[in-house]
């Protein structure tokens, strides 16, 4: 290296020794890096194989001429040691916003597990008219959402997407929740519950009727506007209050329900927001955020899952969701159905 | 290049956490700069690389994951895909077949897989090629073991 310098460089001598000393001190830097790193190695081998201990010391003594014994060597492993706390702690700290999103995911998964295992063991029971009453609910709920979608055919934009998801979400929630919160006054006062669940069957009797009956028994348990409870076919005036906090909640659901969706981006490890979490631009399933694939587009178009090019165009792409969005309601009313 | 920073921590976090999951793979992060990682791969076993320790640099740019990383050994290895002077490693997944989904741990585990099965069609190393090549597995099984003692096994006093 020193020659070689030398050689090429006939300038001016101060500049020369400048230049030497710096090479000199990067040189320092990189054999110290070198030596950490073979220190590293001997650790990593001793802690295999014990057998070769005394070769341990022997080899650090090659490597870092500078150590003469193995006591030395020994307080060098206790520094490389000390490194990886240090660099924990450092890792921590990013650790904070990572943590936020999987801390509030497994609470409401768990709650929503709780939830639909309450509906399951109470139902099967007890009050099978209620829980077949807040089937009919949805079921009118549905079909009103396919009245307003039979209007065009298919979503006009994302939002309208996320909408209908999040609408989608939203009487799953009201499905799976109502019930549970209906065991939760069981305990309280078992004839509240009744009257409830009459209630409720006198809807199931007159379907028609669905929307007013259940805006009545809203009446009686009077409904926050941002009640995830809340039945979406009452009308629904602060929509840009009570959306933000279910679509976390279920965001968590979902993660369970659907196991491939990924919590976070796989490319670039951010958090896979509502709309992220309901696109798949590919048919192999490899799932990525909007900001990725935009990306990937851009540069070479292939699927980082299975490596071919994206076929679908955006639009399509937009079609696609929706009909997964729908093969999703209909599963979900098929179970309604199967449960009551 | 933000994306890039948040991918690497992760990963970073990924083999903190998993420490001894994968036994022959040991990574290291440079400790000032995130876009440079060491790697220490073990030799698998049943080829002439068993029992050494090869060394891997990785330099990360700014694009990644949606380039792929450069690696190349720094310690000597005679293989027909690896360059014997600098250590450049010829591996389609570094280059054309890269996939952003792939992590520095898993292209270390390429890299040993790729130790284990040379391509010599596809040389970087035209000895070691032509060895295999012409049939002469066992020259370069020698030759390969005797690089393997030299360069990436502990030396002994």
């Amino acid at each position: 290296m020193l020659s070689d310098s030398i050689s090429t460089a006939p300038i001016p001598s101060a500049a020369n020794t400048k230049n030497l000393g710096k090479k000199k001190r990067t040189n320092r830097s990189a054999k110290l890096k070198q030596c950490k790193i073979d220190a590293r190695r001997e650790q990593w081998l001793s802690q295999g194989a014990v057998k070769n201990k005394g070769r341990k010391d022997a080899g650090d003594n090659n490597h870092a001429p500078s150590m003469p014994d193995g006591k030395d060597s020994k307080r060098s492993l206790e520094e490389l040691e000390m490194r990886p706390r240090g660099e924990d702690n450092y890792g921590s700290v990013h650790q904070d916003s990572d943590v936020e999103s999987p801390y509030n995911s497994p609470t409401s998964v768990d709650s929503s597990v709780l939830g639909s295992n309450n509906s399951g063991t109470l139902f099967s029971g007890s009050s099978g008219s209620s829980s077949s009453s807040s089937a009919g609910c949805c079921s009118g709920n549905i079909t009103d959402e396919e009245v307003e979608e039979g209007d065009d055919g298919c979503f006009d934009d994302w939002e309208a997407v996320a909408d209908a998801l999040a609408a989608d979400e939203k009487h799953q929630n009201s499905s799976s929740e109502a019930p549970h919160e209906q065991e939760t006054t069981v305990q309280k006062d078992s004839p509240v519950e009744k009257a409830n669940g009459s209630n409720f069957g006198a809807q199931n009797f007159h379907p028609e009727s669905a929307s007013l009956i259940s805006q009545a028994s809203g009446n009686t348990r009077a409904w926050r506007p941002d009640d995830a409870f809340r039945p979406q076919c009452l009308p629904n005036l602060s929509k840009q209050f009570s959306l933000p906090n279910p679509d976390r909640r279920y965001g968590g659901g979902m993660v369970r329900a659907r196991s491939a969706v990924p919590h976070s981006c796989p490319i670039c490890c951010e958090d896979l927001d509502f709309t992220d979490s309901s696109f798949l631009p590919c048919p192999c399933g490899f799932r990525l955020c909007l900001f990725c694939h935009k990306r990937i587009l851009e540069e070479d178009g292939r699927c980082p899952g299975c490596r071919k090019t994206y076929e679908c165009e955006p639009v399509e792409t937009e079609a696609c969701v929706h009909g997964g969005s729908l093969t999703l309601r209909l599963a979900r009313s098929c179970s309604l159905i199967e449960r009551s | 290049m933000q994306a890039s920073r948040a991918r690497l921590f992760k990963e970073y976090k990924e083999v903190q956490r998993e420490k001894t999951a994968d036994p022959d793979i040991q990574l290291v992060c440079d400790d000032s700069n995130i876009f440079k990682w060491t790697a220490l791969i073990k030799g698998p076993s049943e080829t002439p690389y068993e029992g050494g320790v090869f060394q891997l640099a990785f330099a990360v740019p700014e694009q990644y994951p949606l380039q792929p990383p450069q690696v190349r050994f720094l310690t000597k290895i005679f293989h027909p895909n690896v360059h014997f002077k600098t250590g450049e490693i010829c591996l389609d997944i570094l280059k054309n077949a890269w996939s952003p989904a792939w992590t520095l741990q898993s292209v270390c585990r390429a890299i040993i897989a790729l130790m284990a099965h040379p391509e010599p069609d596809s040389p970087l190393n035209c000895d070691s090629g032509n060895l295999l090549r012409s049939g002469d597995v066992r020259g370069f099984q020698s030759m390969a073991k005797m690089y393997t003692r030299l360069a990436a096994m502990p030396k002994k006093g």
